[in-house]
C-alpha cells in the first residue's frame, strides 16, 4: 500500500547523501586556492545543496505552494533576502557568530514546519504573520549564514566582488538542483490519499529537525560540546 | 616571472645589508612582553644597531590602533636593536620601522659589487647595457621593515594596515589565516601606489621544530631529505631564496609551501636627478610566519553532525512519523 511514497521518499532523502559525500570540508579551501571564479560557484552550489538547514527552510516555503508562478515568487524573496546579506556582510567583512547565526536558522526551519502545521492558528489562535515578509527576513538571516561560511575561507583580496558573487550565484544554482526533485516529489504526492500523512510527517520533522539545529548550535556556542 | 635562485648567487644575496624585524616567536599570548629585533646585515646575522635618531617611525599597529613606540623601549645588545612591548589583546598585529635617509659615497667598483651582492640586478643590467660600469655613485637610502605576528587565536584586520612608508609591503591576505599550499599574494607600494615589476626576494626559514623529518620539497620542486640523529639537524635552518617580480598591480604571490618563518625583501634603486646625487633606493622588508591556518569550525560535515548521519536519521525520522500519522488518520 505504501510501497510507492516510501520509495520516493527514500530516494529524496537519499540525494543529499549521495552529495555530501563529496563533504563542504577543509579541501574547499584547496578547490579555492586552485580554482578561479567557478571554483567559488561550486562550493557555493555545494555548500546550498549540502548544507541542509538551508534546505530544508526551503522545503518548508515550498510545501503548500502549488503554482509554479508562487514557486518562483517565494524563491525570489529568498534569494534577494540572502543575497543582500551574503554580498554586503562579506563585501564589508562583516563577522557574526556562526554558531548564534545558525541557531537562528534551525529557528526559522522549526518556524516554518510549525506554520505548515497551522500552529499559529491551533496554539496561538491567530493568523500566520506574512509569509512574504518571513520569507525575506529569514533570506537575511541564511545569507549572513552564507557569508560566515564564505569568510571562514583564507580568499585574497584579488577580484573579491567577483569572487562573493560567483559564491551566490553558485549558491543559487545549488537551490535550484536541491529544489526541483523535492518539488517533483511533493507535487507528486499531492494526488496520492497518504499525502496528509506525508505532509504531517516532513512538517512535524522540520519543527523537530528545527528545534535540534537550533539547541545543537546553542550548545556549540556556549562551549557545552 | 620566477625562479629559485642556486649556488653563487644565493650566497651574494644573502650577504646583503637588509633590515629586518624578527621574533623569537610570531604566536604570542595576549597581554605578556615580548621582544621585536630590529636586525641590520643579513636575515641570519645582525651586523650593527640602529641608533634611535635614525629611526622616523616606529609603529605597532593592533586592534584597529595605530601606537607609536617609545624610544625608552628600545635596547641595544649583541649588534642587535631590541623593542621591548607588551602584546596586547588578541588579533594580527603589525610592527613597523622606517629609518630616515642617509647618503654614500661609492666607487663605480664597489657599487657594482653591491649591486650584485643584494641582488639590485635591473640597475646592474643598465649600467652594463649602458656602458656605465665605471660610472662612481653617490646613493641616498632609507629602509622601511615590517613584521607581522598573531597574537592569541582570534584574526583580526590590522594585517592590512598601511604604514605609509615610502615603499612596504602589504599582503592581500592575513597569513595567519592560511596554511601551507596556499599563494599569498603580497602588494609592494611605493609612494602608496602599487611598484610593477620590481624584483623581490623571498625566503623561507625552516626550524628543526617545524620538520617532518621525512624529507620535503623545496620551492622549485625538488625533494630531499636529511640524517636524523646527528647535531645539526637538531638546530636546522636553512634558506632557500626565491626571486619573484611583481605583476602590474604590484603583487607577487608566495608558494607557502611549508610552515615556518617567510620573509622578502626589495630595494627599489632608481637614478636621482638631485644635485650631489646619482641614485636614490628605497629598501623594504616582511617578516611572518604560517602556521596550520586558521581554524574554522564548519558546521557542515567538517565539524557538528556528519551529513550523512543526519540523513539517515532524518530518513527515519520522517518514515516513522509517516507511518505514525497515516496508522492515526
Amino acid at each position: 500500500m505504501f510501497k510507492k511514497p516510501i520509495c520516493i521518499l527514500v530516494v529524496l532523502l537519499l540525494i543529499p547523501l549521495w552529495l555530501s559525500a563529496h563533504g563542504v570540508s577543509a579541501g574547499d579551501q584547496q578547490i579555492l586556492d586552485q580554482g578561479g571564479l567557478l571554483a567559488y560557484l561550486w562550493v557555493g552550489a555545494k555548500h546550498m545543496v549540502t548544507g541542509y538547514d538551508h534546505i530544508l527552510f526551503l522545503v518548508g516555503v515550498i510545501f503548500f505552494l502549488k503554482g509554479f508562478n508562487d514557486i518562483i515568487k517565494f524563491i525570489t524573496v529568498f534569494t534577494i533576502g540572502h543575497s543582500i546579506t551574503l554580498i554586503g556582510a562579506t563585501f564589508l567583512g562583516i563577522q557574526t557568530n556562526e554558531h548564534l547565526v545558525d541557531a537562528v536558522i534551525g529557528l526559522s526551519v522549526l518556524y516554518k514546519g510549525f506554520e505548515n502545521l497551522g500552529g499559529f492558528e491551533r496554539v496561538f489562535k491567530i493568523s500566520s504573520p506574512n509569509l512574504l515578509g518571513m520569507v525575506f527576513s529569514f533570506g537575511l538571516i541564511h545569507g549572513l549564514g552564507l557569508s560566515t561560511r564564505l569568510q571562514s575561507f583564507a580568499m585574497s583580496e584579488t577580484n573579491i566582488f567577483a569572487k562573493i558573487v560567483s559564491f551566490n550565484v553558485g549558491v543559487e544554482l545549488g537551490q535550484v538542483a536541491a529544489l526541483v526533485p523535492i518539488i517533483f516529489v511533493i507535487n507528486r504526492w499531492r494526488a496520492w490519499k497518504s499525502y496528509d500523512a506525508f505532509s504531517k510527517a516532513v512538517n512535524s520533522y522540520l519543527v523537530i529537525a528545527g528545534m535540534g539545529l537550533a539547541v545543537f548550535q546553542l550548545l556549540q556556542f556556549y562551549s557545552l560540546i | 616571472m620566477k625562479r629559485v635562485l642556486s649556488g653563487a648567487l644565493l650566497v651574494l644575496v644573502l650577504s646583503s645589508h637588509d633590515m629586518f624585524l624578527k621574533m623569537d616567536g610570531y604566536f604570542l599570548r595576549p597581554n605578556t612582553e615580548n621582544t621585536i629585533k630590529l636586525f641590520n646585515g643579513t636575515y641570519e646575522t645582525s651586523e650593527n644597531v640602529i641608533a634611535r635618531n635614525r629611526m622616523l617611525d616606529v609603529s605597532l599597529v593592533g586592534n584597529g590602533k595605530r601606537i607609536v613606540v617609545d624610544s625608552t623601549q628600545w635596547y641595544e645588545r649583541d649588534n642587535i636593536t631590541h623593542l621591548r612591548f607588551q602584546s596586547g589583546s588578541e588579533g594580527t598585529w603589525v610592527a613597523g620601522v622606517s629609518t630616515k635617509p642617509r647618503n654614500i659615497a661609492l666607487a663605480a667598483k664597489d657599487f657594482n659589487h653591491y649591486l650584485e651582492h643584494d641582488g639590485v640586478l635591473d640597475m646592474l643590467t643598465w649600467r652594463t647595457e649602458n656602458n656605465a660600469l665605471e660610472d662612481d655613485a653617490v646613493e641616498r637610502y632609507s629602509k622601511h621593515v615590517k613584521t607581522i605576528f598573531q597574537v592569541g587565536d582570534a584574526l583580526s584586520m590590522d594585517w592590512k594596515t598601511v604604514l605609509d612608508y615610502p615603499l612596504e609591503f602589504v599582503p592581500l591576505e592575513n597569513p595567519y589565516d592560511i596554511h601551507p599550499g596556499h599563494a599569498l599574494p603580497v602588494q609592494l607600494l611605493f609612494g602608496g601606489k602599487p611598484l610593477a615589476n620590481q624584483l623581490v626576494y623571498v625566503g623561507h626559514e625552516v626550524t628543526a621544530s617545524e620538520h617532518s623529518g621525512h624529507g620535503h620539497s623545496h620551492a622549485d620542486g625538488t625533494d630531499h631529505s636529511h640524517e636524523h640523529g646527528t647535531t645539526e639537524e637538531a638546530d636546522h635552518q636553512h634558506a632557500d631564496i626565491e626571486q619573484l617580480r611583481t605583476d602590474d598591480h604590484g603583487i607577487i604571490r608566495i608558494a607557502i609551501a611549508a610552515k615556518g618563518i617567510w620573509y622578502l625583501r626589495t630595494i627599489y634603486l632608481v637614478h636621482s636627478q638631485e644635485e650631489g646625487l646619482t641614485h636614490e633606493s628605497n629598501w623594504a622588508t616582511l617578516t611572518f610566519a604560517v602556521g596550520d591556518g586558521h581554524v574554522h569550525e564548519h558546521s557542515h560535515g567538517e565539524s557538528g553532525i556528519p551529513s550523512y548521519v543526519y540523513w539517515i536519521a532524518s530518513l527515519l525520522l520522517v518514515i516513522g512519523l509517516f507511518f505514525w500519522f497515516n496508522r492515526k488518520k
